[in-house]
């Protein structure tokens, strides 16, 4: 499969002039494209290009008004996801459907048992998962339970449960948004397997640098319409986010620099009961401070430690100047310290409160007069921020969980600039969102640091984090290992320097 | 066109509806009903179980759940009628004994549910036993008679030729209303039950607030254990067994989501109304007693179902009437711990 051009692989999945509409929006305007055998066909797009609807059209999960679905030049009707998977398309979303408390193996034939004479067959079904895992070199024993495995490991569980349906074509959801970098690269391992033995994988991704690494070709959606399909070799990164956005980005990554003399954290020798140990690092007014590391370093512990959520066991913080310990979340809030967290649908946004309510949550006594809340203030305030963070309009009446993952964002951001914080931690701030959303989010840091706010930034995303950080610190195991200059550190140091000191990092 | 709309597919509809339609029924089917001296009566029989809703929500919407108002109750009434019968203590000061009794037992669930890390369904499943066990120790399991001839006007007086139980009634929620739309703690409850790891992050004393609440169940059921004592004048263990279930059932058919974040105090007043209703009907017609408990049952999973399925139903009669569908936003996709997705905003805060 390898050498043959594009159009001589045979088109295994063909859609025409395919339409779909939701109440209010025109999800998909007569788009026609062809998945080959073989090919990692990659679908790009802004949140609300259509792309997703595309995926679930072919998955059966949506009906389109319009077009047709072909595969093997038949025309198909995919009436319900159970005929997309008799056909052979499987689909791993974002959010994992395996039962945590069942082992690899009964995941993987979950609801697709073989029987033999009635009963479950065990013995075969293990059988076949390890020939499925060992197809797929996968390093995983059928009998672990899969909620002891990482994401990473999950995510193969998934990929084998859609092999062993005899699925030619997968279809891929933002599927490395959970995984470090050398789970990336396996996953990329196993769909140049999958591809090698004539399977089709369509991969929907915000991370353009994985799609250029991955795809063959890539197709660019954009309100619904299509853009473009080309091969991957014929195309630059930034022709495709100008596809995708509608306009030039010659810099990639807005970056001002508004770095102050004065400090703003300073943190010695800091230790906590989660894993930081002897940690220090100060942050600058106006500096945004990154923290590198892959996943599990403990970045995300260092930002807990410091928020208050986590027992400090030894070492001395400042703000401003002034030692601080804070015991609980509370205490950093009313020190000018605010956090977004990783996980902004768990932890982030109240979903049965607008956008207002979800703004004001943190400094709450600023819309109090009299003891009593002022909702027309509350109002306001709404309003003056989704103007100022161009956040939709929508977020004002309804409810946040309606907003898109960009969205939500931004009514975070805008609960900590409303509580006037000094140092925001923000943990993977452009995480599953849309590039015009990430862009939106770099202003804001922006305009943070201008206004002399400091920030804290844990990115797993190392081209931003090293593009938008002033400097960068190294963390491992806990630990910091170096801090450098953003500008005089590479992408490849902080990758080897994080993955372990004389160990290449898996790039290619 | 559009202000009935909006009302229509408020959180407040549903119970008025519930509500309505089981007082049509009702008042069709027995031209008793409507009688002043019934509609009196029913007045007053639920204003206990109103009251104590009140504190039910309050907890409801943090997330948690209080099965033993019903045992404050008894402990209330009980030990109101022993201060007064058995120890000569004055009423008003004994009033004020056992509403400050009322606080402390809730504050007691509250400490069990928060800082004792147990879930409030254990921890009010255990003192819905303790509490009623003490009232049963205190009276020696027999009933105190002839509490007080002062406790007749608490229950039986009236202002301008309505009971008094009316007043507090209206008083009670219009005070629990402002206070959740109001105030600060208000709405702490709200960010606490609609997603607590959120309301941690953003500073909000999480056990403080659910302190707060179970607290205030304790005050609103040792309110309802006062007027229970005055309603019978006599103190007995046995009273208020109905009303743990009683005041849930009324939080929930008015819309309160047992998940927390979302609930309405008028519109627990009309689901404790609606459970009233059905009540005095089937008594109306002097039906079993069996059947009262079977009868609401169905009206609690039929008013909840109709309140959760009314977005298809909708939807349905939508498509087959105006062959149109209604509008229906696309949902996040969900992680299984996410907060709640059943289309609840800004619940009594509207």
């Amino acid at each position: 499969m390898e050498g043959a051009a594009r159009s001589e692989r045979e088109a295994l999945w063909a859609v025409r002039g395919i339409s779909k509409s939701f109440p209010g929006v025109q999800a998909l305007r007569n788009v026609s494209l062809d998945i080959r055998a073989g090919e990692v066909h990659a679908l790009l797009g802004e949140n609300g290009s259509g792309k997703s609807t595309l995926a679930k059209c072919l998955a059966g999960v949506h009906t389109p008004d319009e077009g047709e679905i072909y595969q093997r030049g038949a025309r198909v009707a995919l009436r319900n996801p159970a005929e997309a998977r008799a056909r052979g398309v499987a689909t791993i979303y974002q959010e994992f459907s395996l039962i945590p408390t069942l082992t690899v193996a009964e995941n993987v034939f979950l609801g697709n048992y073989r029987t033999r004479s009635g009963r479950i067959d065990w013995k075969a079904m293990r059988a076949a998962t390890l020939e499925v895992l060992e197809r797929l070199s996968l390093n995983l024993d059928p009998d672990a339970v899969v909620k002891t495995l990482s994401v990473a490991g999950q995510q193969m569980v998934e990929i084998a449960k859609a092999i062993s349906m005899d699925s030619s074509l997968l279809i891929m959801d933002e599927p490395t948004a959970s995984l470090g970098l050398s789970e990336t690269h396996h996953l990329m391992e196993v769909i140049r397997r999958l591809t090698g033995q004539g399977k089709a994988v369509i991969y929907i991704s915000h991370r353009l640098d994985e799609v250029f690494e991955i795809a063959d070709c890539v197709t660019v959606l954009k309100d619904g319409q299509h853009v473009a399909t080309a091969p991957v070799s014929a195309l630059k990164m930034a022709d495709v986010v100008r596809m995708m956005v509608g306009f030039d980005i010659e810099r990639h990554y807005p970056k001002e620099r508004n770095v102050k003399e004065e400090p703003c954290l300073e943190v010695e020798g800091l230790s906590s009961d989660n894993g930081v140990s002897e940690v220090s690092f100060a942050v600058r007014v106006g500096e945004v401070l990154g923290l590198g590391g892959m996943v599990g370093s403990g970045r995300t512990e260092i930002a807990r430690a410091i928020y208050g959520l986590d027992r400090v066991t030894s070492g001395r913080v400042r703000l401003a100047g002034k030692e601080v310990r804070f015991r609980s979340p509370r205490a950093a809030i009313a020190h000018g310290v605010g956090l977004i967290p990783e996980n902004r649908k768990v932890d982030g946004n109240f979903f049965n409160f607008d956008g207002p309510r979800n703004i004001t949550v943190a400094r709450i006594r600023d819309v109090v007069s009299m003891l009593l809340l002022r909702l027309s203030r509350e109002a306001e305030v709404g309003r003056a921020y989704v103007k100022k963070l161009s956040i939709s309009p929508s977020a004002l009446e309804r409810s946040v969980r309606y907003l898109s993952g960009g969205n939500q964002q931004k009514v975070i951001i805008a609960r900590w600039l409303f509580a006037r914080a000094r140092l925001l931690i923000m943990d993977e701030p452009t995480q599953g969102i849309d590039i015009g959303a990430k862009l939106d989010v770099y202003r804001v840091i922006n305009e943070l640091t201008q206004s002399g706010i400091s920030v804290l930034l844990i990115s797993s995303d190392f081209p931003e984090l090293l593009a938008m950080s002033d400097r960068v610190a190294v963390v491992r195991d806990g630990r910091i290992l170096c801090i450098a200059k953003a500008g005089e550190l590479s992408e490849y140091e902080l990758v080897s320097r994080a993955s372990g000191a004389g160990e290449k990092a898996a790039a290619s | 066109m559009e202000p009935i709309k909006r009302f229509l597919r408020s959180t407040i509809a549903g119970p008025i509806f519930a509500f309505l339609a089981v007082a049509a029924v009702v008042a069709l089917t027995t031209p008793r009903f409507l009688h002043v001296q019934n509609l009196s009566n029913v007045s007053l029989q639920v204003s206990i179980v109103a009251i104590v809703a009140i504190g039910g929500t309050l907890v409801i919407l943090t997330g948690g759940i209080d099965l033993s108002p019903g045992a404050t109750v008894a402990l209330v009434c009980v030990s109101l009628a022993h201060l007064v019968r058995k120890m000569g203590v004055p009423l008003p000061t004994a009033i004020a004994l056992v509403i400050v009794l009322g606080m402390v037992l809730g504050l007691l669930n509250g400490l069990l549910s928060t800082y004792g890390k147990i879930p409030s369904f254990i921890v009010t499943l255990a003192t819905m036993n303790v509490y009623r066990g003490a009232a049963y120790l205190i009276t020696k399991a027999l009933t105190i008679f002839s509490v007080s001839p002062l406790l007749e006007p608490i229950f039986y007086g009236r202002l301008l030729g309505i009971p008094m139980p009316f007043y507090y009634v209206v008083i009670l929620y219009g005070v629990a209303a402002l206070f959740l739309r109001y105030t600060v703690p208000g709405r702490f409850l709200y960010a606490v039950g609609g997603n607590e790891s959120a309301a941690l992050l953003s500073g909000i004393p999480v056990n403080r607030v659910k302190l707060l609440a179970f607290v205030l169940a304790g005050l609103t059921a040792a309110i309802a254990g006062v007027l229970e004592t005055a309603w019978l004048n006599s103190g007995s263990p046995a009273y208020g067994q109905e009303l743990a279930l009683g005041n849930i059932a009324a939080a929930v058919i008015g819309g309160a989501s047992l998940a927390g974040g979302s609930g309405n105090m008028f519109a627990t007043l009309f689901g404790a109304l609606t459970v009233a209703v059905v009540q005095n009907g089937l008594n109306l017609h002097a039906v079993q007693a069996a059947w009262q408990d079977i009868t609401l049952g169905v009206v609690l999973v039929l008013a909840v179902g109709l309140d959760m399925w009314r977005g298809a139903l909708g939807r349905l009669l939508g498509r087959l009437v105006l062959r149109r569908s209604l509008a229906r936003p696309e949902a996040a996709p969900r992680r299984p711990s996410a907060p709640r997705e059943d289309g609840r905003t800004n619940e009594g805060l509207e």
